[in-house]
């Protein structure tokens, strides 16, 4: 523990596996041993990985992460855009589901977070848990014409017809998702639900990217 | 001694038995379990915006047969004094914005890093900096040794230290002139390594607010 400790000091901060590898001139292979090392005692914390480069955080006290999921970790676990974590939020004694995750992102008031939270829509398995979120919440009209949104740029399933008639029905405190923001392009989509939706076509086009 | 498992089963409890959400602060060494730079503390220390939560959670507590301690003896002739409330060796300081000189600024709710949710009690952790500004303020035995642990271990941002503490002196307290004390000591009794420019810095601010105070 005190060697890898004392390896982590040298090393702390962002690197690639050619950057350890360089720093402490060694093998390639023994520098996947030692990040291996690293890792074991919980120093390293990997980024990236698959088609991107992979990138390892190494640190002198070990990263732990106490509870499940919060929102930045569901919101990224199944976009395709990732977002930046303001703050890391967990949650203790139950379990984020995808449908609480796209009510809270509404709510957060973040624009880039309610763009990632579309994206969540094609997760959702249980309607009705959306719609009691979102009446929790008090965004039911929000979470319609987001929906509607999605729908125009990603492939979403379909909204159980139910649970849209109900949605249709409410009546939200507030007509803004980000006050003032409206949109100029998802007029009618506004006027269905009667709701200022915070964004553009030009907004979605981060998706194509993908 | 409370070690992180243990706080988070008591955060749990009184996360179940909340009827409404409230938002808390951690610091102390309770705030550095979270950041790994402890194993465990002697303390949970909470800030509260507002008396109705801090009530709420004091009432829990004391169902929970915690019973108030005095506050004489661990914060001697200091003001903004916590509610301590003690179970065998769980011990909860529940102080209100105001932490003895210091005082729970916007800047700093801004700044906090980890939100953890414990059903309705919402658990903030404030940053190392500001964890180390706020060890300042309580000045308690090995408030010292918790910073040098933190400066060695993760390090700090101190020009956020800096701005804070031209922020907390504004109109309050001269809390610049405590924490270059407190400073002076890390560096010559601990030898932690603290950048001159910092103590500069800090002793400048102080000099400069003593000077106006005294002039008025």
């Amino acid at each position: 523990m005190k060697k890898c400790i004392d390896l982590a000091e040298e090393l702390k901060g962002l690197h690639t596996l050619e950057t350890i590898q360089k720093e402490l001139g060694i093998k390639r292979n023994t520098t996947i041993k030692t990040v291996s090392l690293l890792r074991k005692e919980g120093l390293v914390e990997t980024i990236g990985g698959g088609r991107k480069k992979r990138w390892y955080r190494i640190n002198t006290v070990p990263f732990r992460k106490y509870g499940n999921s919060g929102l930045y970790d569901m919101l990224n676990k199944y976009s395709r855009i990732k977002l930046w974590k303001p703050y890391e939020h967990r949650i203790f004694g139950r379990k984020m589901s995808v449908e609480e995750a796209i009510v809270r992102a509404v709510v957060s008031g973040r624009i880039r977070t309610v763009l990632v939270s579309l994206y969540l829509f094609n997760h959702v398995k249980n309607w009705s848990r959306l719609y009691k979120y979102a009446k929790e919440y008090d965004v039911r009209r929000k979470i319609g014409a987001l929906y509607d949104v999605s729908r125009t740029k990603l492939k979403v399933r379909r909204m159980d017809e139910r649970i849209r008639s109900k949605l249709l029905k409410s009546k939200d405190k507030s007509k803004y998702i980000i006050k003032p923001f409206k949109s100029k392009d998802f007029l009618e989509i506004e006027k269905r639900w009667n709701v200022c939706v915070p964004l553009n076509k030009a907004d979605l086009e981060v998706y194509d990217e993908w | 001694m409370v070690d992180v498992k243990e706080q988070n089963d008591i955060f749990g409890l009184i996360g179940r038995k909340l009827k409404r959400k409230i938002e808390c602060f951690v610091i102390g060494g309770s705030a550095m379990m979270y950041y790994n730079v402890k194993e465990n503390t002697k303390d949970i220390d909470i800030v509260f915006l507002n008396e109705k939560d801090r009530t709420e959670i004091e009432n829990i507590l004391r169902k929970e047969d915690f019973t108030e301690r005095n506050t004489r003896f661990l914060y001697h002739r200091k003001k903004n004094v916590p509610i301590l409330l003690q179970k065998y060796d769980m011990r909860f300081d529940l102080f209100l914005r105001d932490i003895i000189c210091f005082w729970l600024s916007d800047e700093m709710i801004e700044r906090v890093e980890k939100v953890y949710e414990f059903g309705d009690l919402i658990v903030k952790v404030v940053s190392l900096e500001d964890i180390v500004l706020l060890k300042c303020a309580t000045e308690r035995a090995g408030d010292r040794a918790d910073v040098k642990e933190i400066i060695e271990k993760v390090g700090i941002k101190w020009d956020v230290i800096t701005e804070e503490v031209v922020r907390q002196t504004k109109d309050r307290e001269i809390f610049s002139v405590f924490l270059y004390d407190f400073l002076m000591e890390l560096k010559e009794d601990l030898k932690v390594d603290i950048p001159k420019e910092v103590i500069k810095k800090v002793r400048t601010i102080g000099e400069r607010e003593m000077v106006k105070r005294l002039g008025k």
